[in-house]
C-alpha cells in the first residue's frame, strides 16, 4: 500500500468538537420509571406511555441478536442516560433568539440554517441531543398542508395521525434495538403528507450526537396520503468521544396508493480512532411499508461513519405493482464493522424491488451484505434484481454477502449477482501515465465504482457524498 | 421440540454399534463420537445452518441399524450395474455384501472394516480428520457406527480411466445405516468414483453418510453422487474433500430421491493452485426436500472453483441452496465463481437459496449469481412457433435445464440412466404445469 493512499485513510475526523451547553440529563439506567420519566418530561398522553411500557416489557423479554457479522463488548443498558435535553433558556420566537453557542455549532457543521437555508431551498429540522431546537420553512410547507416537525410536536398536535401510524411498520417488539427505541425514544422527525401533494422541497433534518454517554433514541415516521411524493433526507455526523455511544433508531415510511417517498441518508458519525478506539454503535431498524396500490419507497444510503452498523432499510410491498428500491454505499475503514443490507418483502401482485449495494473494505475494517428478498405465495408476477458489489483496499480487511432468497410463486423472478474487485496496480498506473495523481485516481475509481447509486442521490449530497468518500479513503491507496 | 427430548433421539439412535476394532486409535475415534453424539442434538429450524430443512420428522421415527445383510439376487443388484467399473463395492443397508463386490481396478478398493488394519497409517491419518463432528451430530453419529465402509487408496501416479462404484441399497423400512467413505489419492494419481445410493422399498429408512477424500499433490478425482433413495428416505451427507497443491476435484451431485435429503459438501483448498469444480442437480416433487450445503474455502493462494447449482421443483416440494464460498487471508489470486440456478414448476414449490461470499483477500476474482423463475415465455413461444406442444416445448426446456449438470458426468451408462430418469420425471412435472397453467 502506497504512502500516499495510507495519508489518505487516516485523516482525522473532522467534525469532532463537543459543544459546551448545560444539558438537561436523566440519571443512569432504565427501568418503567425511566420511562415515565422521559414520558411525563415530555407531558406525553396515556396511550403513548403504554406503547412505551409495553415496548420495554417485550424488550426485557429479548435477548440481544448474536447473528450479525460484528463483534463489541457488551453493552451494558444500565449505564447509559436515556434523556438529555439542552436546558431552557426561554421559549424561543425566532432564530436570533436560538443560543448562540448552538447556532455556532451548526456553523461548524455547515447547516444551512438561516438565509442559506433559504437560498438552499432545504428546511432542516435540527434534532440537537434529543430535543428539537429550531424548525425552518414551516410556514411554506404548512401552506400546502405538509406537517413537518418534532415526533413530540407532533403527539400533542397530531395525536390521532401519531397514533394511527407510530409502530404500525416497526412494531414495538419487532427486534431487540426497535423495542428498546420504542420504550425510550426522546425525539425525531415527523412528517405527513397529505393527498396529492408533490412537496416542493427536499425536508432534511441533521441528526447530532452531543452529551458523552447520551443513547440516541430518535423516531422518524413519515406518511405519504395517496398521490403524495416527498424526497427526505437525513445526515449525520458527531463529536470525537472515546467511549462508545449507543444509537438505535427507528424509522418507520408509510406510502398508501400511488404515493412515493425517497428517503436518503448520509451518515457520517464517529468511527473510531485508527485503532478502533471509541465511534458510535450504530443499530437502526429502518423500515418502509408501501401500503397502497402502485405506491413507491426508495432507500438510498452512504455509510460512511460508525464503528458499528447493523442497519437494514427494508420495504415490505404489500400493495399491488408497488416498487422498493436500495441504494447503498457502505464504507468501512481502520477497525470498521458494517452488517447492513435490506428485506425486501413482495406480498402483492407484480411488486418489484431493485437493489444495488456497493460495499468498500480498507484497513482492518469488515464489511458485509446480508439482504433478503422473500417472494410470497400471493406476489404473483414479483420481479427483483440484486446486485452486491466489493471492493477490498489493503488485505487485511473483509468483505461479506449473505443474501438470501425465498421464492414461494413460480411466477416471479429473482436475479442476484455480486462481485469483488479491488483497485489494481495497473489501473493506477494508467492513471499516473496520464498525469493524475495516486490520490484523485483512487476518488475516481471509487467514484465510478459508487456511480449507481450516487446518481440516485439529491444533488447536494452527492456532491457531499463525493467529497466524503474521499476524506474517508485519504491514505489507504497506494 | 426441546433439546433434552432431541438429545435422548440421539442417544436413542446409539443402540447397536458396531464391535470393537483391533486398533485402539479406532475404537478411540468412535468413544469420541460417542461422547458428541451424547453432548450434541438434533438441529432445528433455529440453527442458522438448519434454518429452512426442518428435520424434525426424522425424530418422530426410531431407527436400528441391521442385524445382518439382507440376501439379494444376482439380478437385483445388476439392474444398477455400471458396465464401465473396474471394482464395485456393494453394500445391503449398510453391511457390507462381498458377494456382490469385485475389484478389478489393481488399486485397494475393500471394506474399511478389514482393509483399514492393512491401511493403518494411512487411514489413521485421514479417518475422521476432514468430517469433523464437534459441532456436527450427524458426522459424529456416523463415526460412532464407523465400521463397514468404503476404502479407496489410488497409489502414486496410477491413472485409473475406468470408475469405482460404491452402491448402497436400503431393503428395509426403519433401518439406519451409516456409510463411511474414505478416499486417499496419492499424488499424481487420478481416479472416478460413482457413489450411488438406491433403494428396493418405499418405507422410511435413514441413510447417514460420510465421505472423506485427500487427495495429494496434483492428483485429479472425478466425484459423482447419485441419490436415488426410496420416497420416504431420509438421506444425510456429509462430504470432506482436502485438496494438496495442484490438485483437482470435480463433483456432481445429482439429488432425485427421499423426503428430505441434505447434502453438505465441504471442499478445503489446502494448498497453492488446487482447483474444484462442483456441479449438483436437485429435481424434486411432491413434498420433497432437498438441501445443498456447500463450503468452497479457498486457504491458500491461486486456487480456483466453480460451482453452478441447479434445483426444479414441483409440486408442494422445496430446494435449499447455502453456497458459502470462503477466501482466507492470504488467500491472493483466487479465482470462484458460483451460480445458483432454480426452476419452479408449480405455485406451492418454493426455493431458499443463499449464496454467500466472504472474502478475506482483495487480489481476488470472485463473483456469484442466482437466479429463480419459471420457464421463460419467449422460449416456450419458440418452441410452439416450431410446431411443438406446449407440454412437450416444457419438457423439453425442463429437461435440458437439468440436461446439462447430468451432462457433466462422464461416465456413459451412468448419464443415459439419470438423463432417462430426468426426461422421466420432467414429463410429470410439465404435465402438471400445463394443467396448472
Amino acid at each position: 500500500m502506497s504512502t500516499v493512499l495510507q495519508d489518505l485513510v487516516n485523516q482525522p475526523y473532522q467534525h469532532g468538537f463537543v459543544t459546551d451547553i448545560e444539558a438537561d440529563v436523566a440519571p443512569k439506567g432504565l427501568s418503567e420509571d425511566t420511562i415515565r420519566l422521559i414520558s411525563g418530561k415530555k407531558n406525553e398522553p396515556e396511550w403513548l406511555l403504554e406503547l412505551r411500557l409495553s415496548a420495554y416489557r417485550q424488550w426485557l423479554k429479548m435477548e440481544e441478536p448474536q447473528w450479525p457479522n460484528v463483534k463489541y463488548p457488551k453493552i451494558d443498558f444500565q449505564a447509559i442516560s436515556y434523556y438529555s435535553a439542552p436546558k431552557p433558556k426561554k421559549t424561543l420566537g425566532s432564530m436570533n433568539e436560538v443560543d448562540p453557542e448552538l447556532l455556532r455549532t451548526f456553523e461548524k457543521l455547515g447547516v444551512p440554517m438561516n438565509e442559506r437555508a433559504k437560498l438552499a431551498g432545504v428546511a432542516v429540522d435540527v434534532i440537537f441531543d434529543s430535543v428539537s431546537v429550531a424548525t425552518t420553512y414551516k410556514a411554506k410547507l404548512a401552506e400546502v398542508g405538509i406537517i413537518f416537525c418534532s415526533i413530540s410536536e407532533a403527539v400533542h398536535e397530531h395525536p390521532e395521525l401519531v397514533r394511527k401510524y407510530l409502530g404500525s411498520v416497526v412494531p414495538v417488539g419487532d427486534n431487540y434495538y426497535a423495542a428498546l427505541n420504542s420504550a425510550v425514544f426522546t425525539d425525531g422527525s415527523f412528517c405527513f403528507i397529505p393527498r396529492g401533494v408533490k412537496c416542493p422541497m427536499d425536508l432534511s433534518t441533521y441528526f447530532r450526537i452531543n452529551t458523552e454517554n447520551t443513547g440516541q433514541f430518535e423516531r422518524t415516521l413519515i406518511v405519504a396520503e395517496e398521490g403524495a411524493s416527498v424526497s427526505y433526507l437525513e445526515g449525520c455526523t458527531a463529536p470525537k468521544f472515546d467511549t462508545n455511544q449507543l444509537h438505535a433508531a427507528v424509522v418507520e415510511l408509510v406510502a398508501l396508493d400511488d404515493a412515493d417517498i425517497k428517503y436518503s441518508t448520509v451518515q457520517n458519525w464517529y468511527a473510531g480512532d485508527e485503532n478502533g478506539l471509541g465511534g458510535i454503535y450504530n443499530f437502526v431498524t429502518k423500515r418502509g411499508l408501501c401500503k397502497g396500490v402502485n405506491s413507491r419507497i426508495s432507500w438510498t444510503q452512504v455509510e460512511t461513519g460508525s464503528a458499528i452498523t447493523w442497519k437494514y432499510p427494508s420495504c415490505v410491498l404489500r400493495g399491488d405493482n408497488s416498487v422498493g428500491e436500495f441504494y447503498s454505499v457502505a464504507l468501512t475503514n481502520h477497525y470498521q464493522q458494517a452488517d447492513t443490507g435490506t428485506k425486501m418483502i413482495h406480498l402483492g401482485k407484480n411488486t418489484r424491488s431493485t437493489i444495488v449495494s456497493k460495499g468498500i473494505s480498507a484497513g482492518h475494517s469488515n464489511n458485509s451484505y446480508r439482504g433478503l428478498v422473500r417472494i410470497a405465495p400471493t406476489a404473483a408476477g414479483a420481479r427483483n434484481y440484486s446486485q452486491c458489489d466489493s471492493m477490498l483496499i489493503g488485505e487485511r480487511c473483509g468483505a461479506n454477502t449473505f443474501p438470501y432468497i425465498q421464492v414461494n410463486n413460480p411466477s416471479a423472478k429473482v436475479e442476484h449477482e455480486a462481485s469483488t474487485s479491488k483497485i489494481g496496480e495497473d489501473q493506477l498506473f494508467y492513471f499516473a501515465q496520464r498525469g493524475v495523481g495516486a490520490e484523485e485516481a483512487v476518488s475516481m475509481i471509487i467514484n465510478g465504482f459508487c456511480k449507481d447509486v450516487f446518481q440516485q442521490l439529491p444533488m447536494e449530497f452527492a456532491v457531499e457524498a463525493t467529497k466524503l468518500l474521499g476524506l474517508k479513503l485519504e491514505g489507504s491507496v497506494g | 421440540m426441546n433439546t433434552a427430548s432431541t438429545s435422548r433421539y440421539l442417544d436413542s439412535l446409539l443402540q447397536r454399534q458396531p464391535p470393537a476394532s483391533s486398533l485402539t486409535w479406532l475404537n478411540e475415534l468412535r468413544a469420541n463420537a460417542v461422547d458428541r453424539v451424547g453432548a450434541l442434538s438434533v438441529p432445528t429450524t433455529r440453527d442458522e445452518d438448519w434454518r429452512f430443512t426442518d428435520i424434525s420428522p426424522l425424530t418422530k421415527l426410531s431407527f436400528q441399524p441391521a442385524r445382518d445383510a439382507a440376501q439379494l439376487a444376482p439380478a437385483t443388484v445388476e439392474q444398477w450395474a455400471i458396465t464401465e467399473a473396474s471394482a464395485r463395492l456393494v453394500f445391503v443397508d449398510g453391511i457390507y455384501a462381498p458377494q456382490h463386490s469385485f475389484n478389478r481396478a489393481g488399486i485397494t478398493v475393500e471394506n474399511l472394516a478389514s482393509g483399514v488394519t492393512r491401511h493403518d497409517a494411512a487411514a489413521r491419518a485421514h479417518l475422521g480428520r476432514h468430517a469433523g463432528f464437534e459441532r456436527n451430530a450427524f458426522a459424529a453419529l456416523n463415526t460412532a457406527f464407523l465400521h463397514d465402509g468404503a476404502l479407496i487408496v489410488v497409489p502414486r501416479d496410477m491413472a485409473l480411466a475406468a470408475p469405482v462404484h460404491l452402491l448402497c441399497i436400503a431393503t428395509r423400512k426403519q433401518t439406519a445405516s451409516y456409510p463411511r467413505c474414505l478416499v486417499i489419492a496419492e499424488s499424481g494419481s487420478s481416479v472416478t468414483i460413482i457413489e450411488d445410493f438406491v433403494a428396493l422399498q418405499d418405507e422410511a429408512y435413514f441413510t447417514n453418510a460420510v465421505t472423506e477424500i485427500a487427495l495429494a499433490g496434483n492428483a485429479e478425482m472425478h466425484h459423482v453422487r447419485a441419490q436415488r433413495e426410496g420416497a420416504a428416505a431420509f438421506h444425510i451427507a456429509n462430504c470432506a474433500v482436502s485438496l494438496a497443491q495442484a490438485s483437482r476435484y470435480h463433483s456432481v451431485s445429482v439429488a432425485l430421491g427421499a423426503r428430505i435429503s441434505r447434502h453438505n459438501l465441504g471442499v478445503l483448498l489446502a494448498a497453492e493452485g488446487a482447483e474444484c469444480s462442483i456441479d449438483g442437480l436437485a429435481l424434486i416433487g411432491g413434498a420433497q426436500l432437498a438441501d445443498t450445503h456447500s463450503l468452497i474455502d479457498h486457504a491458500l493462494p491461486q486456487g480456483k472453483s466453480r460451482q453452478l447449482h441447479k434445483c426444479i421443483v414441483d409440486g408442494a416440494a422445496r430446494a435449499v441452496f447455502n453456497g458459502n464460498i470462503m477466501v482466507r487471508t492470504g488467500a491472493q489470486r483466487t479465482d470462484s465463481s458460483q451460480s445458483s440456478r432454480n426452476l419452479l414448476l408449480s405455485g406451492k414449490a418454493r426455493v431458499d437459496t443463499k449464496p454467500q461470499l466472504e472474502i478475506f483477500a482483495d487480489d481476488v476474482k470472485c463473483a456469484h449469481g442466482a437466479t429463480v423463475g419459471q420457464l421463460d415465455v419467449d422460449e416456450v413461444f419458440y418452441l410452439n412457433s416450431r410446431g411443438l406442444s406446449d407440454t412437450a416445448a416444457r419438457n423439453l426446456l425442463t429437461y435440458a435445464f437439468g440436461a446439462e449438470i447430468i451432462g457433466r458426468i462422464g461416465v456413459a451408462s451412468l448419464r443415459n440412466r439419470l438423463e432417462q430418469a430426468v426426461l422421466a420425471q420432467t414429463q410429470t412435472a410439465a404435465a402438471g404445469a400445463a394443467r396448472e397453467s
